[in-house]
């Protein structure tokens, strides 16, 4: 932990550093500044690899530099959840300086911005984060405990009220009730203040705690006594329910965006609609959706205020796709149907829609069993704090409930008008062990949805592995998949999944047909849609260049051999350098106008496409 | 070299950044320059070729895209210290910022022709540097 690294006399050496960026020059650039300033330096060209290290090591990293654009993640995205889940300082680097960008990083909650090119003094005082953020959990403790012991002369001990955290300061062991409970992932180290980590479960359970409140009337009192966890404060609490709230506004104000980012972008909805046609067909494919409820769903979305954008023609045929749904759906078995190609999607409506579909999806799943189809696959998780959901939402939520009840897939769900949770409960993608996951369909219905969502988010993450364009996953599994991939752009909360659910999930999506990528199609989360939609090889190239690469650095090859591959490679230039005299051993025959040179002393030549051909010099 | 180096600067085509990289290296890590180098070259030429087709295509140009690559070659080359392909570069975001096509093209050719050239005299430095190191070390035993 920090406070080993702190108590150490070399501080800041020894700072574990943890650099993603897929840019493999600036990764070893820092790596090594970082090996300069005697920090423990881990290396990582890919977001997801990253959270991936983070989530397995926890507590072993201070600190973590990300880059801003990444092809696999968002680095906003990443940014988000390393603070949520494990409450590091980040630092966001990038060679964009425009004020929007720092703006936003300073919004997502990165503690500082580094403009690339990074220097080697910029890195050496990445430290004053650490040690600020360390401070700062001291001051928290410290404010927490002086209420503490007050209240505790008044109040029996309720669960919210215990303070169970391991290896207190000496001024606060006069609280005798105090229990030797070790908080998740409490580091057993000299530390002053144990920090709570935000596990997975622990963060379930904040989550249906508040959505049992409901957001507005969740206070941090209440969450505590509801989560009924040992050892944690009121205090983490509430400094978690302050970001927790932070996130669902970004993610409002960023769906919102994007809505009008949409709405603002003609000249791509073709790319779009096509996209959400795909991925309209693959949700159709689930064959869950009943056509009461698609049917309830599509006028609930279409209700809101589509666009000059989009003609109507689109609705129509839209419609006419869920007319055709009857003929599949009726049936009251879980096989999924195969898809029937819906209409395109109004690109707009395709905002909101994955919305419900994630919720729809959800419903689906209340059977308990995991359907070994591809119901999954279609889920979008983009619903996240978009207040127009709200009715979509509630149908869902009702018939989830009502499937649950009922045990039949057939129930005109809409007409019931159950009260409905909180519209976070869907927002958050908790995520559980698939032994709670079964555990979890008798509570109450938001539980249920939830951890429906985050498998539903499980799938897509992994699908998403293999996603080549940037699309945001906010969820990151650990695990390689094959199956093919579909870009999700849920911004979810926390992800956690046991290996079975995995299973499950990869069963399905190898089953899942949708035969290209979808990157960004749904405009949910902080990228662009018409970024990403189109999905080019040479961007594949690009981003998916890089093997997962954790550690200490790629060994380069010989400068021999890295000219004559770059040559080889490079179809363009006709630049050709000879090694130490030697003289070429590869030259690129198709190139008539190549010139070589085998003298130092020479300058080289070079040629391309769009220059006359100059002739050798001197 | 060091002659080479300066004209370098002199130019404008290294700033110190590159510096930064020669401090950098050390006996630990003795080849690092080259290395990192070797790398940008890599990555670049990729990128580099990922632009081209990009703005080969006919119909419909994803600048968007384009933007994606070029802020990585942005943020490798200003990495590396190499100066002027980096302003290159941020000429041809303001390009594919306003979709100037025409503006694309030209700032692409630029950039080009600014590779081309810190790479041909990136290796120039290293050969004159591996020379000399090969130099030194021939000498080395004898003095003993």
């Amino acid at each position: 932990m920090e406070q080993s690294s702190m108590n150490s006399g070399e501080f800041p050496a020894g700072l574990r550093v943890l650099v993603v960026d897929d840019d493999v020059t600036t990764l070893k650039i820092i790596e090594r500044m970082s090996v300069r300033c005697h920090y423990c330096v881990t290396t990582c060209s890919e977001a997801t690899a990253a959270l991936k290290i983070l989530r397995e090591r926890k507590g072993c990293f201070d600190v973590v530099l990300s880059d801003v654009h990444m092809p696999d993640m968002d680095g906003y995205k990443l940014l988000e959840h390393v603070g949520l889940e494990m409450d590091l300082p980040v630092i966001m680097m990038s060679v964009d300086d425009r004020t929007s960008t720092v703006m936003k990083g300073i919004r997502h909650g990165a503690c500082d911005y580094f403009i690339k090119p990074v220097r080697l003094e910029e890195l050496r005082n990445i430290w004053q984060h650490v040690a600020r953020k360390f401070l700062n959990e001291s001051k928290e403790h410290d404010n927490s405990s002086s209420r503490e012991d007050n209240d505790r002369n008044n109040i029996s001990s309720a669960a919210g009220a215990t303070k169970g955290i391991v290896k207190e300061q000496k001024k606060r062991s006069n609280l005798k009730d105090e229990e030797d409970v070790e908080l998740e992932n409490d580091d057993p180290s000299t530390s002053k203040k144990p920090r709570v980590v935000w596990s997975v479960e622990l963060h379930q359970q904040f989550v249906s705690a508040v959505n049992q409140l409901g957001l507005d009337k969740a206070v941090p009192k209440k969450i505590l006594e509801l989560m009924n966890v040992p050892g944690l404060t009121r205090e983490n609490v509430a400094s978690h329910l302050q970001k927790f709230r932070l996130y669902l506004k970004r993610l409002s104000g960023v769906a919102q965006q994007q809505n009008e980012m949409l709405n603002t972008v003609p000249g791509t909805i073709e790319s779009k609609l096509a996209a959400a046609e795909r991925y309209i067909q693959t949700v159709a494919a689930s064959g869950y959706v009943s056509p009461e409820t698609l049917a309830a769903l599509h006028a609930e979305l279409l209700g809101h205020p589509v666009t000059n954008i989009v003609p109507t023609v689109d609705r129509t045929t839209l419609m006419q796709a869920f007319e055709q749904e009857p003929k599949h759906s009726g049936a009251d078995d879980h096989d999924v149907a195969s898809g029937q190609p819906l209409a395109k999607y109004p690109s707009n409506i395709v905002n909101n829609f994955p919305q419900s579909i994630l919720k729809v999806d959800n419903s689906s799943l209340g059977y308990g069993a995991w359907p070994p189809s591809d119901t999954l696959g279609s889920v979008s998780r983009g619903s996240l704090g978009v207040p127009n959901n709200n009715m979509v939402i509630d149908i869902l939520q009702h018939h989830q409930k009502h499937q649950h009840q009922q045990k039949q897939q057939k129930s005109p769900i809409h007409d019931q008008n159950q009260s409905i949770n909180v519209q976070p409960s869907c927002l958050v993608v908790p995520a559980q062990s698939s032994d709670t996951f079964q555990e979890v369909k008798s509570v109450a219905s938001v539980n249920k949805d939830c951890s429906f969502s985050r498998n539903a988010i499980i799938d897509y993450s992994q699908q998403s592995q293999k996603s080549n364009i940037s699309s945001s996953t906010s969820q990151y599994l650990g695990r390689d998949t094959k199956s093919t991939s579909i870009s999700p752009l849920m911004s979810s909360f926390s992800v956690g999944s046991s290996n079975s659910n995995i299973q499950q999930i990869q069963n399905s999506t190898s089953t899942f047909g949708a035969a290209r990528p979808l990157p960004s199609l749904l405009p949910m989360t902080f990228r662009q849609v018409p970024y990403d939609i189109k999905s080019s090889d040479s961007l594949d190239q690009v981003c998916l260049r890089n093997p997962r690469f954790v550690g200490k650095g790629n060994h380069i090859s010989s400068f021999e051999n890295e000219i004559e591959s770059s040559a080889s490679d490079f179809s363009h230039m006709k630049v050709f350098v000879a090694c130490n005299g030697n003289t070429v051993k590869e030259e690129p025959k198709e190139e008539p106008n190549f010139i070589r040179y085998s003298n130092v002393n020479h300058p080289v030549l070079y040629n391309y496409p769009s220059h006359d051909h100059s002739s050798a010099s001197t | 070299m060091n002659r080479l180096l300066s004209f370098l600067f002199h130019q404008g085509v290294l700033d110190e950044q590159f510096l930064q990289l020669q401090q950098l290296q050390d006996e630990t890590s003795p080849n690092f320059v080259s290395e990192v180098v070797n790398i940008y070259f890599h990555e670049s030429e990729k990128l580099l070729r990922n632009l081209r087709a990009l703005l080969m295509e006919r119909e419909l140009m994803d600048y968007k895209k384009m933007g994606i690559d070029l802020n990585q070659l942005m943020g490798s080359s200003s990495s590396i210290g190499a100066k002027r392909v980096t302003n290159v570069c941020v000429a041809f975001r303001v390009a594919t910022e306003q979709n100037n096509r025409v503006g694309c093209f030209r700032a692409l050719e630029m950039l080009e022709h600014e590779y081309c050239y810190l790479k041909n005299k990136l290796h120039e430095l290293f050969q004159i540097e591996q020379q000399r190191d090969l130099a030194a070390g021939v000498r080395y035993p004898v003095q003993n």
